[in-house]
């Protein structure tokens, strides 16, 4: 009794290495909920294999992943960090939360606005001296930071409404200047050089600086932009975001349709300032101190750098872009001036060469591929039998698609072996032995298709056969025709005569 | 107000004029907010102090004894600024505008480079100069003169003198000149001027090349009284971009005026004992703030000459 061969299945397709899982196939198609709210936890999309009919289940929007591959790292590997480097991880983070709130300002509320380090500054300074000068509680300093930063926020939109892009950018360059140049003149700050010191902190007195102390800031840094994620997430892709979108899109439409997408500006401005005016509450806290250089004009342009690197206006261009320049800043620090300069020309050539910074940098490649390749279709004016994209569409098989170009390119190929010594070799010995392209050309002939398929047909008596060559119909009931009227007298030679014409059909094709 | 006072505040106003007039007429003729105004300004600084080192001795010992040594003095001075900040505006036509002018949301990614530039630009001078101020030869020493019995610091009247003669000639050669016709045709409408024949890119480089020369020189007339550094360009920067906006970005009469005024609000300020020289900024920069509020397209808006 012969063993059953198990079939075989080889991965086909674009995108074969794909991972899919494979539920079973009675259960319920299901997916959770986030509770209390219609949102799917993710973008699982169900499907049946076309070849093999099982349910499969694939993760559409695999960015979670990701998030989940990169944060889940470096909160892994932190703890096992030495000091400096876990101090460049608390700096990312901290910064990457504040890029990730200034995104919501500039990408989903479209304000150019470059006032963030003086928002921050201000609420910092402001929560620093509630609690060393009014001996506010650490914990209530977020709650000042916020207000104030609230506060802040509600003055830096007043001309945002009235003055628009570029124009209101460098007006808000000059921000950060004028609040820098107010502190220096408080006289209460002159004898230590206008720093509030000794704030009180989540980091006890005794751990700061020390081992604990930075592993106690690293893990609510990360806190803090993990926060500052979920906030983003919060209002992007929810009813603001979605209205901020759709006047992206078209303003005059969506004010048409009743969104009011002057006050979701507004509103989504003041929380992240709000947001911000925390984040300077944790700032002053996590160093104990805070100084002027929090507004100096260097560290806003490389936060800019940072989001321009990664990309405005995404939350992930703004962690990736932190991360780099972050890394460049602070990791590779023997390097001085030069590097800088590094982060300078790498913003050069992100900026002259990507669209929408490194984050979109997929996409764009994608785009691009799928021009070339339009475009090269477009070009090519040769058609032998290969479906042009214009018909592929009315074709649900695809399978022929490829068959068919497959089919081409291999004619194409053959047409090249085809020589008169390849033909000669044929005449001399039909039946082989054959050489390689001889075999090649004659599989090719075997595997075509029934209809026109040539036939020979043997008359006469044995010892005097004559044999003629005819076309097969394809056609169950109907007769093969005769192709022509010549007769030969060897079967070889008849071999030989279906050979040549099938040669010559081809070179015809 | 008292004479020194008047003098002062055009001497300020000199020096502004010269930044924001650049910023200006770059963002109406080709729609680029150059951040990297405040690097010209620092590199032909530092570029004068190389070259000035250089050829003064050279001009010293060939006019030795000429009365009008200082003023050759200077104009060698001048020159060498102008010639580096016109040269360094090549780099930025080169590096933030051929590249992505015909590319999608360019201005925002033209400021984007050339912040980058800036950025770049005042490291490297940090890295190869140091540090430490340094200042240019002074060739007027701090003699007075006195015109109609106003008393002027040497370096004052040439500040304001050269400004004049400098903006005068840009002007005339705006006015006059092929060249200008052709600037002028594409602030006004960019898309027409392309179509009539005129060559964006080669329009763009005098236009770029003409507004490095005036940072360098205003670099030049500014560092006879402050010294070179290379962070020295930030604050030209700022102001000459706050006073381009103020005049209504784009407008050169605009910002001519809107360089007067905060000249002038600047000495003042400065002149009243419970403001001081410290308060300046705070000052300045509400009175801008406030008027853009009120008139968001400046005092260019009212000239109405502005690019949409």
């Amino acid at each position: 009794m012969t063993q059953p061969i198990a079939p075989v299945f080889h991965r086909v397709g674009n995108r074969r290495h794909e991972f899919t899982l494979a539920p079973d196939g009675n259960r319920d198609w299901h997916r959770g909920r986030v509770p209390g709210l219609s949102r799917h936890w993710l973008k699982w999309r169900g499907g049946y294999n076309p070849k093999t009919l099982q349910r499969e289940r694939r993760l559409a929007d695999k960015r979670p992943l990701w998030w989940l591959i990169g944060l889940g790292g470096l909160a892994c590997a932190a703890p096992m960090l030495p000091d400096t480097l876990l101090q460049v991880a608390v700096v990312f983070c901290v910064f990457a939360a504040i890029n990730v709130i200034w995104t919501l300002i500039i990408g989903a509320a479209g304000i150019l606005s470059l006032a963030t380090m003086a928002v921050v500054g201000l609420a910092g300074y402001a929560a620093a001296a509630a609690n060393v000068y009014l001996g506010v509680p650490w914990p209530l300093m977020f709650a000042v930071g916020a207000f104030v930063g609230l506060v802040v926020g509600g003055l830096l939109a007043l001309p945002s409404t009235r003055i628009d892009g570029l124009y209101y950018a460098l007006l808000t360059i000059g921000v950060a200047e004028i609040c820098r140049v107010s502190i220096s003149q408080i006289r209460a700050l002159a004898p230590q050089n206008s720093s509030i010191n000794n704030v009180g902190s989540f980091i006890p007195q005794d751990w700061y600086l020390q081992r604990p102390g930075l592993l106690l800031g690293f893990a609510t840094a990360f806190v803090l932009l993990l926060l500052a994620l979920l906030l983003f997430r919060v209002i992007n892709s929810e009813r603001l975001g979605l209205q901020l979108q759709a006047a992206r899109e078209d303003e005059d439409f969506s004010e048409a349709v009743g969104i009011d997408y002057r006050r979701a500006r507004l509103h989504v401005f003041l929380i992240s300032s709000a947001a911000l005016g925390f984040v300077g509450a944790y700032y002053a806290m996590l160093y104990r101190s805070i100084s002027l250089n929090v507004f100096s004009l260097d560290q806003l342009l490389l936060m800019f750098a940072m989001i321009v690197i990664g990309g405005m206006g995404r939350a992930e261009g703004a962690v990736i872009g932190t991360a780099i320049v972050v890394v460049i800043d602070r990791a590779l620090i023997d390097l001085g001036p030069l590097r800088i300069i590094l982060i300078a020309a790498v913003m050069i050539a992100v900026t002259l060469t990507t669209h929408h910074g490194l984050a979109d940098v997929r996409s764009q490649f994608r785009g691009w591929r799928h021009r070339i390749r339009s475009e090269r279709r477009a070009a090519s004016t040769r058609k032998g039998g290969e479906v042009m994209p214009e018909e592929a569409t009315e074709i649900a098989d695809k399978q022929l698609i490829a068959y068919r170009r497959f089919d081409r390119r291999l004619r194409d190929r053959l047409k090249e072996m085809v020589t008169p010594e390849l033909i000669e070799q044929h005449r001399s010995a039909p039946l082989g032995p054959h050489s390689d392209a001889l075999a090649r050309v004659l599989n090719y002939f075997r595997r075509g298709e029934m209809p026109d398929k040539y036939a020979i047909l043997q008359e006469g008596d044995a010892g005097a056969w004559r044999y003629s060559v005819m076309a097969l119909s394809g056609e169950p009931g109907k007769p093969p025709r005769v192709v022509d009227d010549r007769v030969y007298e060897t079967r070889d030679e008849a071999y030989h005569a279906v050979f040549l014409l099938r040669v010559n059909d081809l070179l015809e094709s | 107000m008292d004479a020194a006072l008047i003098v002062y505040a055009l001497n300020l106003s000199a020096i502004y004029a010269l930044m924001a007039i650049g910023i200006s007429l770059l963002w109406s003729s080709i729609g680029m907010l150059n951040m990297a105004h405040g690097a010209t300004f620092a590199v032909a600084g530092y570029g004068t102090l190389v070259l000035g080192n250089a050829l003064l001795p050279l001009v010293e010992a060939v006019f030795d004894g000429w009365a009008i040594l200082p003023l050759l003095k200077m104009t060698v001075l001048l020159l060498s600024g102008v010639t580096v900040g016109a040269l360094f505006g090549g780099l930025i036509y080169l590096l933030g505008f051929l590249p992505i002018h015909d590319k999608a949301n360019f201005p925002v990614r033209g400021m984007i480079v050339t912040l980058a530039i800036n950025l770049a630009t005042v490291q490297a001078l940090l890295w190869w100069f140091g540090p430490r101020q340094q200042a240019l030869p002074n060739v007027f020493g701090f003699g007075r003169l006195n015109l109609f019995g106003i008393p002027l610091r040497y370096d004052q009247a040439m500040t304001i003198g050269a400004t004049v003669v400098l903006l005068g000639v840009v002007l005339a050669w705006l006015r006059l000149s092929r060249k200008g016709l052709e600037i002028r045709a594409m602030m006004q409408n960019a898309e027409g001027a392309a179509l009539s024949g005129i060559s964006v890119r080669r329009t763009a480089l005098p236009v770029v090349a003409v507004t490095g020369a005036m940072a360098g020189a205003a670099a030049v007339l500014l560092s006879q009284t402050v010294y070179v550094s290379p962070g020295a360009g930030a604050m030209p920067l700022i102001k000459g971009m706050i006073i381009a906006l103020l005049g209504g970005l784009g407008s050169v009469p605009g910002a001519a005026i809107a360089a007067l005024l905060v000249g002038t609000l600047e000495a003042v300020t400065g002149a009243i004992p419970f403001l001081g020289q410290r308060m300046v900024l705070v000052v300045q920069f509400g009175f801008i703030i406030t008027v853009l509020i009120i008139r968001p397209r400046g005092i260019g808006g009212l000239l109405s000459e502005t690019r949409k």
